[in-house]
This record gives structure tokens, C-alpha cells and sequence, in this order.
């Protein structure tokens, strides 16, 4: 019990820090919301003045005998009041859907910068599948809660207070009665001790596990064919299922008492009321008024208005769902947006690169995990111009780190990476973007087509350089076997390129920037031999007066390179050109020969 | 349209009658809650009037019987907070016991067409989908058509108790009251069905756009392109706030229908009263009665046009479903095996496939003969149909021509559990349960002790590593495996190959993914294990060639050659150039 209670103790704080942020996002929504609530009060001074002519014609009709003509007035009054409240509603729901619009816009593009400013260090951690949920999923989660719930929380003080200002006026007992129940009922409810939130959280929570099982089932229903499993898992499932449902009712049934408390406290009132106005009349009560004995005008006016007291909180409970998904959705956005961020923003030198551009790190040492998971240790590395390095290693030895290093998306925890003598961390970021290509082992076509892929190298490039580069890339002759050449939209809802045709469109892009330095990541792992032997002509033609940086397994590709560089476990244990470390008898020695002799394609 | 919806659904009905009784229950129980909250505002409505006119004069009023007025709303209070109670207590219940029920039914029809049947069906994506279309099935009871019938039964109990006073009042009430919940919520689906398709669109545009800036995020450093991108995201996220915004509307605009007709029926019903009140052919008391009724009467209807809306895509849900359970199996098994294999070589004679009618053929006249015993490998480029000879050994699919033996038997004579007892398949990807290694392991030998599971596992080296984890073989492995590596996961399914202990395997790239230590490291153990059996070794890769006992070359769906991996070399010079190739 002590456990739970510390446990619940932890989640409220968290839950706290959420709700904060919640509030803090509201900013750009607060006019809708304050518009959405006034509405909806205003709404409710309509259905006041329903009640009050309501009221009067009943009373006249019945105890004053007057004929319906006389009333007509009053048949205007309503008429109007319901066109009004119905007018009311639409400009409502408009209303509370612009004050989540507003929200949702601002924090989805919030979080898109920050995860691009966190860059790719992070997100080759994390999975797509995940982050794109929060981006996507998560940020709806929100509507709701700026649009229903905010509201919703000032109504339920404004409106019963108003409606209970309205009844005292005519009778101070029921009026009071009203008001006594009306904190009773949060009492009880957090006695009972599930909320609402519980009911939509544990629902929430069964029918995911329940998706995940019969998910895992389908998927791997060929496996359990293969085995003879595959009919028996039918009644698997229904026990699984039924398992869930035992449990998950056992919860509901308690959490569905805290909104059977309100029925009751809102249901018994008006009851109660009833009673006290019917006896009233009757004589037998003569409390309550104010001198004057009550009217039936008066009596059906506080009748009317007695539900409208609990439909406040009544809308707040059917909206608390809302409450729970936007604190859910707030958890985890805020897990994105307040992980560190890498950092290179701050310098203004672009140094003088006449003669090509030189690279060297100087005792690097890159740590992820606050330190904890170190990828380089004290790296010293040269990277000359118009040569071509490759750099070597086991998978965990740190290549890609080093990659991302060079490509300014980790920072160095020690040392340094120089380029033509200046730090890199003083140099202006976008103009060292601008002198990198880059080629990942897994290129990504963008929604769009094989022409604007290419046109990403260099956005205002001519047609002629386009179109030059598409060549270089050996692109014309995939282009030609498509229906509109290189205006063959691609990407995932277009013609499917295969991963050699995806990585010459990544060449292409190289081409056409024709930036100084070239670093590719395993640019011939899976293609198709013609491809493989392009990129390694196109690197033999670009390497001149360029800066090459290659990871590669290749042995053909190694002894092409000018120099090698073996990383082992983060650090560089090796290095030099190919003839000197197949003369060493070293580990580089070793991985060749293994390579060669293990049939690694 | 209403009935057209139900007649394209009806397959999903032979899921209801098991839940029938609970079914009505719920609905009664939401019954009783409406007549309940009516009943508590028109009495206390009537009770009041009657009080304040007997209480006129002081004979009338200590005649009146407040006795019965009086315990009559309280009654009603609290019948009305029970039922409303038991109604979502049986309503939930159902709902889970329905959502189980359709699950199983749907496994049950799609089991035997798997996976063949399945192929178009197998992403994730799908299969995702394919479980929300469930749940969206099951919220038709609770979500839709509860509340119509509660609503319906409703008018009817109203129509009676105003027509005891007034049958004008009475037909008016109802007619507008159908007219709210059918004309209104129809108009209001209609209207959205367009809005809602948009919005299925502009999610999925706003999701590809969302998950190419997180997968292409380097490349979108790297060529500066993170200004371009941002705009694009704005842009589809405009896109689906409008689609959004759209449906508000119609949500509000159905708001505001509603109301009017309540208004209206409430007026109507108070003017036509007024009337026969002052013509004396009303009691006055009864007045607030009406008015009370009507009122609380429509509450119920309020909130049919957003279950409508739901109807639009139950709809769809339903017809995805039943595209994927109509699909025919394409092989059937017979029931009991004629002859039992007495011997266990496989052999493929003359044998065309190909997946679709309108695709060129995968296997094309393949002819393979593996004697008992050996082990052969088949070797090609990725395409050559290597992977189809597994699907057809294990009738994932039939032939198109020729036949497949083993031990003399034509597979097509062997019943579904025989044929799986025989042959065993390591397939690419082997998938893993998000289950225990136990539980993964127990698939394939049901009552295997743990003496024999560690059997299985130390032949595969993988009994250390179990043996290291704090829970042993109850260790749970994450979905799909995940939480081992790729090549601890791929022994893994080794060892459950190995319990299965079959006489013919089909190992369908063993190798692949796996760094070259760990590869030659599992060939060695797959060489040990299948000592004695027929094995068919399926592969691209080179390792483990020369120990073959033969190797079958395929390209493009055809036999080209077949020898030793030494004769090969020497004699077939496409053979021996591939191989340098490799290197």
C-alpha cells in the first residue's frame, strides 16, 4: 500500500510538470478558448431566459387561465432563444476546434525543429516508427483537451454559479440545496478513488495489449503453419482475449461508481427540489422564500434550471478522456523536446580553401548516453585533399560516428576536428555544410521526382547541370526506362526505385554540388555490380582536388585508396597507405586476408 | 440506407447471436435509464403544477396525496442512476466479448488461407489496419447501434405517454422526433463522408511527409534542404487542419439542427397544449408533464448524428475485412495421408509456377532430385525462384505443372499435419513470438522438457548466453525478437528447427544478415545437425559451398547447372566466374 501510494506520489509530480506545459502551449489558443467559453455561457444565460418565459406561459395557461394568444409574446421569446441556442452551438464547435488548431499547429512544428536540431545522431537511435507516432499521433492527442476540456473547466464554475445565482433569487433553500451538493460530488468521487482518467487509461491499455498479441499472432501465422500450430492458436487467442476482459471489467466496474456518484447526487436533487416545491405549495413547507409565497412560474423556473446546474459537470466528465490523452501526448513530447542538443551553431569563420580542404582530428573522444557509451577514443586522423581515404573496421568500431563527427552532427567531448587549421566548432555551420557531399549506406529518396531528388544537391542549378549530373550518375538510362524520364515521380507512393537506382540518384546529388569534400558510407554494400562499379569510377573522377573520406569493406575499393585508416573499438589502430600496412603484418594484414578468404561479397 | 449497410455486413451477424441476451440487456438497461430520467422530469413536472394549483386553497391541498408524487421521484433518481450504471457496466462487457468473438472468427477464416492467401496482406501496415478495422466493427453496438435502438424504443414509451393526453401532441413529438434522429444524422454522415476521406488522405500525406524528414534527416542537412522540408510539412498539415475543420462544421451544423427540432417539438407540444388547456380539454397540470417529456425525451437523440458518422466508416472497416476473409485458399489439403513416406528424398520433377497469372513464370520445367540424407544447396541471384522451390515444397502454394515427391509420394497426398511433420522450414526472416524462449522453442515440440530445449540450444551455442540471463529460458525475447541480435535470434530459430526433428529441411537463407564470423560459425553448427538429413540449403551467399553435397544453380526460374562445387568449378565457367564474382 506505502509503495503504491510513493508510486502515485512520483506520477502526480510528473503529471504536474506536464500539466504545466500543457497550460504554457495554450498561449496562441487563448482567444479561441475564451470565445468557446463565453459562448458556451452565453448559451446558458439563453436557457435561462427558456426557463423563465417557459415557466410564464405554464403558469399563465394553467393558474392565471389566460388563453395561448395572450402568451404570444412569450411563444416570440422562445422561438428566438432556440434559433439563438442553436446558433450558439455551431459557433461553438467552430470555435473549440480553432483553439486546438492553433495549439497543435504550433507544437507539431515546434517539435520538427527540435528534432532537426537534435539532428541525425539522435534519430538513427531512435525508431522512425516511434518518433513519427509522437509527430503525428501524439499532437492530435491534443486537440481535445485545448478544444472540450479547457472550456469545459470554466464552465463548470461559471455556469453553476450563475444557474445557482438565478434559483436563490427566487428561493434560497432550493438554491442552497443545489450549492450543498454540488462539492459533494468531487468529494466522493476521488473517495471512490478512480477517476474517470483510470476507466480511459486501463480501456486504453487492454485493448493495446490485446492489438499486440493478435498482431504478433497474424505476423508470424506462416511460422505457426510450418509448425501445425496454426488452428489451435484460435482458441488461444479467445482465452488471451477473455483474460484481458476479466481484468480490465474488474477495474471499469469500480472506476464506472465515481460517474454513478454524480447520476446520483444530480438525479436525487432534482428530486429533493421537486419535493420541496410540491410541498411548499401544498403548505406544508414555509421555509425557504423570500416573504412572497412562490409562484408556479417561480416553481417550474427553479425545475428547469435543476439539471442545467449538473450538465456542466456532467460535459466535464465526458470530456476528462481528454485530459488523459493530452497528458499522455505531453509525456512524451516533452521526452523530445528536452533531450541536448549537439550544438555547432556559434561559429562565424569560413577559413580560405584555395588549396583544397584539409582534415585532421586531433585526440577526439565522442561519448553518447551522457558519457556513458564511448564511440571514439583520443582519434587522430589526416584527411588530405586530392586524396582518398578509406577508413576500415568491425561494425561498433566507430566509422559512422566518425562520419557524423566530420559531419558536424556530434560534438567532440575532447579534442578537436580542424579544417584548414581552424576548429571546427569555430566554424559558421552553414557554410560547412555547404562544402560537404554526403552518401549513407541507406539513401533516401524524397516524395517528389527523380528530377527534384537531384535538383536537392543544388536547388538553383540550370537544366544543363541537372541534366549533366544526371549522366555522371549513370541516371539517364534508369530514367529512360521510365514513363517520364526524370519526372517519374518517386518515393514511397511513386515508381519504386531499387537501392542501386536510389543510390545513383544520391550520386547525382553529389554531382551536382560538387563540393569539395566527399564522404561516403558504404556506397557499394547491396547494389548491383554495374552500379557498384560506377560509384567507384565516379569517386576515381572526382577525386581530384577533392577531399575523400570513404568506410567501405571492400577490399577492391581499400587498395584504391591513398591512405588507410583502422579503427578498432573507437580508436585508430592503424594507419597508413595500403603497401605499408599489408607489409606490417598487422591487424589490417589480417582483416584483408579474412576478407578475402571468407567470401564476403 | 440503413438496410443496404446491414445487408453488406451480414457475414459479421453470425458473430452476434452468442451475445444476444447481453445485447439486450444493455439496451434495456439504457432503456430504463431514458425512461427513467423522463419519467423523473415529467412527474416532478406535474407534481409541481398539480401542488401549486390544489395548493390554491387549503381544502384541495390537504386532499392532496403527495405521498405517491413524492416517492415517485425518488424512485426514479435512483432507478435511474442504477440503470444508467448497469448499462455501461453490460454495454463494456460486450463490447469485449463481441471484439473477442470477431477476432477469432476472423482468424478462423483466414488460417487456412495463410499464407498464400495473405501475400497482398502481410506488412505491418496492413495488419495494423486490419486490427483496427476490427475494433472499429465492434464499436458498431456500442457506439451506434445501442443508442438508436435505446433511442427508438424511447419515442415509442414518450408517444404512448403523451398520447394518454393528447394524440396531436403525441404524433407531432414523434414525427420530429424520427425525423432528428434519422433525417438529421443521415444528412450529417452524408456530408462528412467526403470530409472524413480527406482527412484519411491528408494524415497519410502528413505521416510519409513526417517519416521522410525523420529518415532523411541527414540527407536534408547535408543538401540544406531543412527550410524546404519544414514548408512542406506546414503545408500538409494546413491541408488536414481544413480537412478538420470541415467536419467541425458539420458537427456544428447538426448541433444547431437539433436544437431547432427539440425547440420546436417542445413549443409545438406546449402551444397545442395551451390550446386544449384553455378549450378545457386538458388538465393544466399536465402541461409541464408534456413539456418536461418532450424535452428530456430528445436528449437521447442528440447524440445519434456523430453515430452515424461512425456508420461511414464501420462500413469500410467491414468491407476491407470481408475482402480479406473472401479470398479462396488457394491449396487444400486432403484428410488423411493415402501412404505414408517410407523413405525421404525430395524430388522436384518438371515443375512450372508462377505467383500471378499475369507475372513471367518463377520456376520454369525445374527438375531437382535430393537423395535421402544429402545436402544440397540452391544457388542464384535474388529472383532466380530459389525461395519459390521452398513455397512449394511446403504447399504454400501448388504448381502450376509437374510435381514434387517425397519418397516417392506426391505431396498432395499427404494430410496438412503429416506434411508438416516431414518437413521443416527455416524460413527468411524466421520469425519470432513475442514470447518467452521457451514458449519460441516449445512451438515446435509442444512437450519438450527442459532437458531437451537445452539440447536444442547447446547444439546452436546458445545455451551459455541462456544460461548468463537472470530468467533463463523464460526470458522474454521483445517483438519479433528484437531483443536479441540478428544472429542470436536466427539460432534461436535453429535450435527450433533442430527440436522439431524432421527428416527434410528447407533452409531458406540461413546466412543472411549475419557478419561473417557468426556465419561460418552457424554453418558449422547447421552442418553438424543435419547429419543424415535431406536438406535443402537455399542461398546467395558462398559460405559452406564446398561442403555441399551437391549444389543446384538456378537463374531466372531455370536449372542451368548442377554438380559438386568442385565439378562446377571446373566445369561450368558461368559457375566459376559468379564465384569470383562473390569474392
Amino acid at each position: 500500500m506505502a509503495i503504491g501510494i510513493v508510486n502515485g506520489f512520483a506520477m502526480a509530480i510528473d503529471t504536474r510538470q506536464s500539466m504545466r506545459w500543457l497550460y504554457a502551449q495554450s498561449r496562441p489558443a487563448r482567444g479561441a478558448i475564451v470565445r468557446t467559453t463565453a459562448l458556451g455561457w452565453v448559451s446558458g444565460l439563453v436557457v435561462m431566459v427558456q426557463a423563465f418565459f417557459l415557466s410564464r406561459v405554464i403558469h399563465g395557461v394553467f393558474i392565471d387561465a389566460r388563453p395561448p394568444e395572450a402568451m404570444a409574446g412569450a411563444f416570440a421569446v422562445l422561438a428566438v432563444a432556440v434559433l439563438l441556442r442553436a446558433a450558439l452551438a455551431w459557433l461553438r464547435e467552430a470555435s473549440a476546434f480553432a483553439a486546438g488548431e492553433a495549439v497543435r499547429a504550433q507544437v507539431r512544428l515546434l517539435l520538427m525543429g527540435r528534432i532537426a536540431a537534435r539532428g541525425p545522431a539522435f534519430t538513427r537511435g531512435e525508431q522512425t516508427g516511434a518518433l513519427t507516432s509522437v509527430l503525428v499521433e501524439q499532437v492530435e492527442g491534443l486537440q481535445d483537451f485545448y478544444a472540450l476540456y479547457l472550456p469545459q473547466l470554466a464552465l463548470v464554475v461559471l455556469l453553476p454559479l450563475t444557474i445557482a445565482a438565478a434559483v436563490l433569487s427566487r428561493s434560497w433553500a432550493a438554491g442552497g440545496l443545489l450549492l450543498a451538493t454540488a462539492p459533494l460530488i468531487p468529494l466522493f468521487t476521488i473517495l471512490v478513488g478512480m477517476g474517470a482518467e483510470n476507466i480511459s487509461q486501463r480501456h486504453f491499455q487492454a485493448l493495446a495489449r490485446m492489438s499486440a498479441h493478435f498482431l504478433d499472432v497474424l505476423q508470424g501465422l506462416a511460422t505457426l503453419k510450418l509448425f501445425g500450430r496454426s488452428r489451435e492458436e484460435a482458441e488461444r487467442i479467445a482465452r488471451v482475449s477473455a483474460e484481458y476482459r476479466r481484468r480490465t471489467m474488474s477495474v471499469l466496474r469500480v472506476a464506472f461508481l465515481s460517474s454513478a456518484v454524480l447520476e446520483f447526487f444530480a438525479s436525487l436533487s432534482i428530486a429533493l427540489v421537486a419535493v420541496y416545491l410540491g410541498m411548499s405549495y401544498l403548505g406544508y413547507f414555509s421555509f425557504g422564500m423570500y416573504g412572497q409565497p412562490l409562484t408556479l412560474a417561480d416553481g417550474l423556473f427553479i425545475l428547469l434550471l435543476a439539471p442545467e446546474f449538473y450538465l456542466p459537470l456532467r460535459e466535464l466528465g465526458a470530456h476528462y478522456h481528454a485530459r488523459a490523452q493530452a497528458l499522455a501526448a505531453a509525456d512524451q513530447i516533452r521526452i523530445l523536446l528536452g533531450g541536448p542538443l549537439p550544438g555547432m551553431s556559434a561559429g562565424v569563420v569560413r577559413p580560405e580553401t584555395t588549396d583544397g580542404i584539409h582534415i585532421q582530428c586531433r585526440g577526439v573522444q565522442v561519448a553518447y548516453d551522457g558519457g556513458r557509451r564511448v564511440a571514439l577514443k583520443g582519434v587522430s586522423l589526416d584527411v588530405a585533399p586530392g586524396r582518398c581515404t578509406a577508413l576500415i573496421g568491425g561494425s561498433g568500431a566507430g566509422k559512422s560516428t566518425l562520419v557524423f563527427l566530420l559531419l558536424g552532427f556530434v560534438r567532440p567531448h575532447q579534442g578537436e576536428v580542424i579544417v584548414n587549421g581552424v576548429s571546427l566548432a569555430d566554424i559558421d555551420a552553414g557554410w560547412w555544410r555547404r562544402q560537404v557531399s554526403w552518401i549513407g549506406q541507406n539513401p533516401v529518396i524524397f516524395h517528389g521526382t527523380i528530377r527534384e531528388n537531384l535538383r536537392m544537391g543544388r536547388p538553383d542549378a540550370g537544366e544543363d547541370d541537372v541534366v549533366a549530373a544526371a549522366r555522371a550518375a549513370g541516371l539517364l538510362d534508369v530514367a529512360g526506362r521510365l514513363p517520364q524520364g526524370l519526372d517519374t515521380p518517386v518515393g514511397e507512393q511513386g515508381a519504386g526505385l531499387s537501392h542501386g537506382e536510389a543510390q545513383r540518384v544520391a550520386l547525382g546529388r553529389v554531382f551536382l554540388k560538387n563540393a569539395p569534400v566527399l564522404i561516403l558510407d558504404e556506397p557499394t554494400a547491396g547494389v548491383d555490380p554495374g552500379t557498384a562499379r560506377l560509384v567507384m569510377d565516379s569517386i576515381e573522377s572526382l577525386r581530384a582536388g577533392r577531399t575523400v573520406l570513404t568506410v567501405t569493406h571492400r577490399l577492391a575499393d581499400i587498395h584504391r585508396a591513398d591512405r588507410i585508416v583502422v579503427l578498432e573499438e573507437g580508436r585508430v589502430i592503424e594507419a597508413g597507405s595500403p603497401e605499408e600496412l599489408m607489409a606490417s603484418g598487422g591487424p589490417f594484414q589480417r582483416l584483408a586476408g579474412a576478407l578475402r578468404g571468407g567470401g564476403y561479397p | 440506407m440503413k438496410a443496404a449497410i446491414l445487408k453488406e455486413l451480414s457475414p459479421f451477424l453470425a458473430v452476434v447471436p452468442r451475445y444476444l441476451t447481453r445485447l439486450a440487456l444493455g439496451a434495456l438497461a439504457g432503456l430504463a435509464a431514458a425512461a427513467a430520467a423522463v419519467g423523473l422530469m415529467s412527474l416532478s413536472g406535474w407534481f409541481i403544477s398539480a401542488a401549486a394549483a390544489a395548493g390554491l386553497a387549503p381544502a384541495t391541498a390537504y386532499l392532496f396525496n403527495f405521498f405517491l408524487p413524492s416517492i415517485g421521484v425518488r424512485i426514479f433518481a435512483i432507478l435511474r442512476t442504477a440503470a444508467r450504471y448497469a448499462e455501461r457496466v453490460v454495454t463494456h462487457d460486450v463490447t469485449f466479448r463481441i471484439l473477442e468473438g470477431l477476432r477469432v472468427w476472423f482468424y478462423r477464416r483466414i488460417e487456412p488461407m495463410a499464407p498464400a492467401g495473405l501475400w497482398r496482406f502481410r506488412s505491418g501496415d496492413i495488419l495494423n489496419r486490419i486490427i483496427a478495422d476490427i475494433e472499429a466493427l465492434d464499436n458498431f453496438y456500442l457506439r451506434t447501434l445501442s443508442p438508436a435502438v435505446v433511442a427508438l424504443l424511447l419515442s415509442i414509451l414518450v408517444f404512448f405517454l403523451l398520447a394518454v393526453f393528447d394524440e396531436w401532441i403525441a404524433v407531432t413529438f414523434w414525427l420530429l422526433f424520427v425525423f432528428a434522429g434519422t433525417g438529421v444524422s443521415t444528412g450529417a454522415a452524408q456530408a462528412a463522408e467526403p470530409a472524413g476521406r480527406l482527412i484519411t488522405a491528408c494524415s497519410a500525406q502528413l505521416r510519409l511527409h513526417a517519416v521522410e524528414g525523420l529518415q532523411g534527416l541527414a540527407e536534408i542537412i547535408v543538401f540544406g534542404a531543412a527550410g524546404q522540408h519544414q514548408e512542406i510539412v506546414r503545408r500538409s498539415q494546413a491541408e488536414l487542419m481544413a480537412g478538420q475543420r470541415r467536419m467541425a462544421h458539420i458537427r456544428g451544423v447538426s448541433a444547431a439542427a437539433m436544437h431547432v427540432l427539440s425547440g420546436a417539438a417542445v413549443l409545438a407540444a406546449l402551444y397545442c397544449g395551451c390550446d386544449r388547456v384553455s378549450a378545457g380539454r386538458l388538465d393544466g397540470a399536465a402541461l409541464a408533464m408534456i413539456a418536461l417529456a418532450v424535452t428530456a425525451a430528445f436528449e437521447t437523440v442528440f447524440s445519434l448524428p456523430t453515430a452515424y458518422q461512425f456508420l461511414g466508416r464501420i462500413r469500410a472497416a467491414g468491407l476491407r475485412l470481408l475482402e480479406v476473409v473472401e479470398t479462396a485458399p488457394p491449396v487444400s489439403f486432403v484428410g488423411s495421408t493415402r501412404t505414408v513416406p517410407a523413405h525421404f528424398d525430395v524430388a522436384f520433377d518438371d515443375v512450372s509456377f508462377r505467383y500471378r497469372p499475369e507475372r513471367p513464370r518463377a520456376l520454369k520445367q525445374v527438375s531437382i532430385f535430393v537423395p535421402q540424407g544429402r545436402r544440397i544447396a540452391v544457388v542464384g541471384e535474388s529472383g532466380a525462384g530459389k525461395s519459390t522451390l521452398a513455397n512449394l515444397l511446403v504447399r504454400f502454394f501448388d504448381p502450376e505443372t509437374g510435381s514434387i515427391r517425397i519418397g516417392g509420394a506426391d505431396i498432395r497426398s499427404l494430410s496438412e499435419p503429416d506434411l508438416r511433420r516431414i518437413v521443416v522450414v527455416l524460413s527468411q526472416p524466421s520469425h519470432l513470438f513475442s514470447e518467452t524462449i521457451r514458449a519460441n522453442l516449445l512451438l515446435a515440440k509442444p512437450d519438450a522438457g527442459d532437458a531437451e530445449l537445452r539440447g536444442a540450444l547447446a547444439a546452436v551455442r546458445l545455451v551459455d548466453f541462456v544460461d548468463r540471463l537472470p530468467d533463463g529460458l523464460d526470458t522474454w525475447v521483445g517483438e519479433a525478437g528484437q531483443l536479441m541480435s540478428a544472429g542470436q535470434a536466427r539460432r534461436l530459430a535453429v535450435a527450433r528447427t533442430i527440436l522439431r526433428d524432421a527428416p527434410v529441411w528447407v533452409l531458406d537463407e540461413p546466412t543472411e544478415g549475419l557478419d561473417r564470423i557468426t556465419e561460418a560459425e552457424l554453418v558449422d553448427s547447421l552442418m553438424a545437425v543435419t547429419g543424415g538429413r535431406t536438406v535443402l540449403w537455399i542461398t546467395h551467399r558462398l559460405a559452406g559451398l564446398e561442403r555441399m553435397d551437391g549444389v543446384v544453380v538456378l537463374d531466372q526460374g531455370r536449372v542451368i547447372a548442377y554438380g559438386t562445387h568442385a565439378e562446377l568449378c571446373v566445369s561450368n565457367p558461368h559457375y566459376a566466374a559468379w564465384y569470383a564474382q562473390m569474392k
